[in-house]
């Protein structure tokens, strides 16, 4: 493992300039470092400077007129800690306390979560479901985009050399259940992470799944099809089959494909279940 | 290198840290430069909890914590459990419960165990401290002891 220097800057403006200086030599941003120093330990990059963002004033937590703005360092366990995120956003909580352990949460962040883009995140299925936008500030200013449009794919962002994760915003409180798979509770990767919200403005439904590379998707068709308040048992298992089937799923060493083609649509049809099981969701 | 200066609290005394590279894990840190070795190393990838300590009284993971990250704050270890009650107590009641064989996973549990009482008070539900405890694996008790140990840990234990 090659050594590096770790700067610590102690504003937004430091941070991105010293980040600019190193432009081309891949991530070397470090929030909790879950995975950044795995990726350094397994030779998956080799920065020569960390820049960290310990310093910057980015561990907040706002809800204003229903919309959730987190900042980019909060660790996930203060998330989880909030008073109001199981009541205003149950399925988020719970992808957020699907993630690693106590200990891990202690350190890990939203933001490490969506710079990592790692397909079997799951954050990111919920955060799709929810049509959370990222804040960014860079060289060039500040910019908000969907969740979906900043992931490309296995590991790829929209972040431009220097460009920084400021805050995550999910713009409406939304009845929600987040549901995954695995071998280990703790600790483990998905093999299928399945999100569903239902917004009550527009009104309808959002699905996501997680758990296969190239990234999670929305299946916006399929959540169209389960209509704009409680599905019945026919429709809903209409979707599940669809889900199961129209999935890109493969096998691997986690799980087969066969396999992930059931839990998708198990999952799905539970997690719908307990969204309705709310209440929260006209008929 | 940063700052040669800059100091770390370890179990009440504080620890300077002059040479330290700046990509030192915690683990290292206690372990080899500070000599407190009741911290073990099982995996190194966050996925046992055995190198689990508190930072600022917050159960963390060493070995995926750059020491120059919580520089300033104060680290408790197992080394320290004689000084810290919530340690301490827990420390006995995994003696009591004979919550341990090899007895190598045991720091990670005390210590995560002993941060789930600071976060969540001796009175939360024995299922919420069994599921914070799920980052933390044991190779030898089959869980049942660790459970009683958990148990008995609680503020109205029997
Ligand atoms: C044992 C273990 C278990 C895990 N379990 C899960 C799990 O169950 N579910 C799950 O989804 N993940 C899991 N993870 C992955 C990881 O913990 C999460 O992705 C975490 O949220 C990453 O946050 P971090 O702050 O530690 O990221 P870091 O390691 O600090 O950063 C990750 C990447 O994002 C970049 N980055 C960080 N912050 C920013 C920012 N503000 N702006 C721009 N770029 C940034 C970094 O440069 C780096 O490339 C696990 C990891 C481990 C080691
Ligand atoms: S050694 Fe740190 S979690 Fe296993
Ligand atoms: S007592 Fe041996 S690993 Fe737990």
């Amino acid at each position: 493992m090659p050594p590096f220097e770790l700067v610590t800057p102690a504003t937004v403006d430091e941070a991105i300039a010293s980040l600019r200086a190193i432009a081309g030599s891949g991530p070397a941003v470090i929030a909790g470092g879950t995975d950044l120093l795995l990726d350094i330990d397994d030779g998956r990059t080799a920065p020569g400077r960390v820049v960290s963002l310990r310093r910057l004033p980015w561990r907040t937590l706002d809800w204003t007129d229903g919309a959730l703005t987190v900042g980019s360092t909060l660790p996930l366990r203060s998330l989880e800690d909030d008073p109001d995120l199981p009541r205003r956003l149950p399925g988020l909580w719970q992808s957020v306390h699907a993630v690693g352990s106590v200990a891990l949460r202690h350190r890990a962040t939203l933001g490490g979560n969506l710079g990592r883009a790692a397909p079997a995140s799951d954050l990111i299925p919920m955060l799709l479901a929810l049509d959370a936008e990222v804040d960014l500030v860079g060289p060039d200013g500040s910019r908000r985009l969907s969740v979906d449009a900043f992931i490309r794919s296995s590991r790829r962002t929209t972040l431009a050399p220097g460009e920084l994760i400021r805050s995550v915003r999910v713009p409406e409180s939304r009845p929600s259940a987040f549901l995954w798979q695995r071998v280990r509770p703790a600790n483990d990767i998905s093999q299928i992470a399945v999100a569903v919200a239902f917004s009550p403005t527009r009104p309808g439904w959002s699905i996501a799944v997680g758990g296969m590379p190239p990234r999670p998707v929305l299946l916006t068709d399929v959540a169209r099809r389960l209509g704009h308040g409680r599905p019945s048992e026919e429709l809903l298992r209409d979707a599940c089959d669809r889900a199961s089937r129209e999935v890109g799923l493969a096998s691997d060493q986690r799980a087969s494909e066969e396999y992930r083609r059931r839990l998708v649509g198990t999952l799905l049809g539970r997690a719908v279940r307990a969204v309705v099981a709310s209440g929260e969701v006209p008929s | 290198m940063t700052d040669d200066s800059a100091a770390l609290w370890v179990n009440g005394s504080v620890a300077r840290l002059q040479g330290m590279p700046d990509d030192e894990r915690l683990l290292d840190t206690l372990r080899w430069r500070l000599g407190l070795k009741g911290t073990k190393e099982g995996c190194r990838t966050g996925d046992c909890g055995a190198c689990t300590v508190l930072v600022d009284g917050k159960s963390t993971l060493s070995c995926l914590t750059l020491t120059r990250e919580v520089e300033g704050g104060s680290v408790t270890t197992i080394d320290g459990a004689s000084d810290d009650p919530e340690l301490k107590r827990v420390s006995a009641a995994f003696t009591a419960a004979e919550a341990l064989q090899c007895g190598y996973c045991t720091p990670g549990f005390v210590v995560a165990l002993a941060g789930l009482l600071k976060e969540r008070g001796r009175s939360a539900p024995v299922e919420e401290l069994m599921d914070g405890l799920q980052g933390n694996l044991c190779r030898c008790t089959g869980y049942a002891a660790i459970a009683r140990a958990v148990a008995l840990a609680r503020e109205d234990a029997p």
